[in-house]
């Protein structure tokens, strides 16, 4: 056997992690990003900042204050008390919700070029046609932006998975918890395994490559509201 | 159709303002480009929301900004065509055909899907998808799938400004037939006068974000003779030509032409300047224009710095211009006999 049992349990909880991080947040981003491409007001600066601040912050800022955050003292420990979920971090839960904020502009920040690019007269066409905004969303708009979603999903996925950094502040190394695969490399290395880490790494890089290739190798859009004139 | 379109619409420096009511069923909007004709449209529509005042189309109020009132578009049962690209890429031609058909109410549902398919001959065309479509195909489509929507007004923005000329006079006949064919009436906007011609029974002409007046089609292209560069166009309506010679000759009413262009439709229509017109008092005696008409003068009419000369010729109506010096001159009246020499390479035929 190439991999160890904990080895596999690693990319086991790799693989539920990311793809719940890639369901919520598309549940989560789709909405921000609509209102980032649409919103004329002055909020829109300051929410793509905020959006975007997880591609400049070290990880190990974010999940300090996500750590606070998240402990009996901070406002989402005192919320998750009050639920009677307890304490999130050091928990699978923990490192979702961490996930979401470290993950959340390779979600927003494709789907809102995406829906830039549709631009106003779909929506035009669609509501003198009678629908509602919220069925020219799901009958023109989701069609329309499908690169979108399908580019944001495997970006926020391969980047969740690369996760390391805010994974050890929010959820530690715990087996089948919180040991991910970057930290089950880090763990191999720091006992001497060079063995195993290099098995491991090379699970990870032949992975990032082909989610990459898939991406860059797609054929270009054809799905625009253009046509030969 | 009754509208009633009484708003205001600031957008920076430039303002519109329109208070007018118009019946009818074919109507087009004039204007050039930047002088608030789509605006008011896209109002109408409910895409853009005026400023203040109200929208009435037939009864029902649409917008009111005293009673709170801003109907939303999709409520409104008004469609609209757009200048191009507006057809849904990731739909067939059917799937295009029928979004606003699946979305009307039931009680609305008046037009067939088969006859319109038929009238706008869709019918080889509903498996493609619409990028293979031409700029004809397109425009088409999106015209039976406004109107399958079943609205009760249709609006055309620049329908046709996208298309090459002779596309562009393959399409006016269908937007007239559906629109006839259905009952449901339209506004037209455009910056082509011909096509207003064409298309509208009356027109708003709009300038500066005002409505600068409501007249027939007629009456504005003969408004303009003296503005326009081209003067005014003579729409001919003639009939099968025959040889003659190197020309063609034309049956114009109980008239005849000669045209060095030759057709072979039986109907077909030609464009005249009245700049191409020259008026003689009497017979001359040899003149190289191949055609020489006796007319009526029916009526003079001043546009700007020309007179406008509407004669009588074999049952049909033409209008030529001159300088005041030249009626003087001619002491043309109406009434009085003048003959008109026109060259055989003046005329234009339109395509389609």
């Amino acid at each position: 056997m190439l991999l160890t049992g904990s080895d596999i349990q690693a990319i086991w909880l790799t693989i539920k992690l990311a793809s719940t991080v890639t369901f919520l947040l598309l549940l989560i981003g789709t909405p921000v990003a609509w209102w980032l491409a649409r919103s004329q007001t002055r909020l829109k600066g300051v929410v793509g900042a905020v959006v975007a601040l997880p591609l400049v912050l070290p990880p190990s800022v974010l999940g300090f204050y996500l750590l606070l955050a998240m402990g009996p003292n901070g406002p989402v420990g005192h919320l998750t008390r009050i639920l009677g979920v307890g304490a999130l971090p050091f928990t699978f839960w923990g490192l979702v919700l961490a996930s979401v904020f470290y993950s959340l502009p390779f979600m927003v920040q494709p789907l809102q070029n995406a829906f830039e690019a549709i631009g106003e007269r779909p929506l035009e066409v669609a509501a003198s046609l009678g629908a509602s905004p919220l069925d020219a969303f799901f009958s023109v708009v989701v069609p329309l932006a499908r690169p979108g979603f399908l580019t944001a999903s495997i970006l926020t996925f391969a980047h969740t998975v690369g996760e390391f950094g805010v994974v050890l502040m929010i959820g530690g190394n715990i087996p089948g918890v919180s040991r991910v695969a970057s930290v089950q490399i880090y763990d191999h290395v720091e006992a001497l395994e060079y063995g195993q880490a290099h098995r491991m790494a090379a699970v990870m890089l032949i992975f990032s490559f082909v989610v990459l290739l898939g991406l860059y190798a797609r054929r270009p859009d054809s799905l625009k509201m253009t046509g030969r004139g | 159709m009754q509208l009633v379109m009484n708003i205001k619409k600031s957008f920076g420096s430039f303002a519109l303002e329109t208070d007018f009511t118009i019946t009818g069923q074919k109507t087009g909007i004039f204007g050039t480009s930047g002088s608030g004709k789509s605006t008011l449209v896209s109002m109408l529509a409910g895409l853009v929301r005026p400023d203040s005042g109200e929208i009435v189309l037939d009864g029902e109020c649409l917008f009111s900004s005293t009673e709170r009132i801003n109907m939303r578009p999709e409520q409104r049962r008004i469609a609209m065509v757009f200048q191009q690209h507006s057809l849904f890429p990731h739909l067939n031609v059917t799937h295009n055909l029928l979004y606003g058909f699946k979305r009307c109410r039931p009680e609305h549902r008046s037009i067939d899907f088969d006859v319109l398919v038929e009238v706008l001959k869709l019918g080889a065309l509903l498996d493609r998808g619409v990028s293979n479509l031409s700029g004809g195909e397109q425009q088409r489509v999106a015209l039976g799938r406004a109107i399958l929507a079943n609205p009760r007004l249709l609006l055309m923005d620049e329908p046709l400004s996208a298309l090459d000329d002779s596309l562009r006079f393959q399409i006016i006949p269908y937007l007239k037939s559906v629109s006839e064919q259905f009952d449901i009436p339209y506004l037209f906007i455009s910056h082509s006068l011909l096509e207003m011609r064409l298309m509208a029974d009356q027109v708003l002409n709009v300038a500066g974000g005002r409505i600068v007046g409501i007249s027939s089609a007629e009456e504005l292209a003969r408004q303009r003779l003296g503005s326009s560069q081209v003067g005014y166009i003579n729409l001919l309506k003639l009939g099968r030509p025959s040889e003659s010679g190197t020309m063609y000759a034309y049956p114009w009413g109980a008239a005849q032409l000669l045209l060095s262009a030759g057709s072979e439709s039986d109907k077909s229509i030609a464009e005249l300047s009245s700049k191409d017109i020259i008026l003689f008092k009497q017979h001359p005696e040899a003149i190289s224009a191949r055609n020489l008409l006796q007319c009526t003068v029916r009526s003079l009419f001043s546009s700007g710095r020309k007179i406008g000369v509407e004669m009588e010729c074999g049952g049909n109506t033409l209008i030529s211009e001159v300088v005041q010096d030249a009626v003087n001159e001619l002491g043309i009246a109406p009434g009085g006999t003048v003959f008109a020499a026109i060259k055989a390479s003046a005329f234009r035929m339109l395509p389609g």
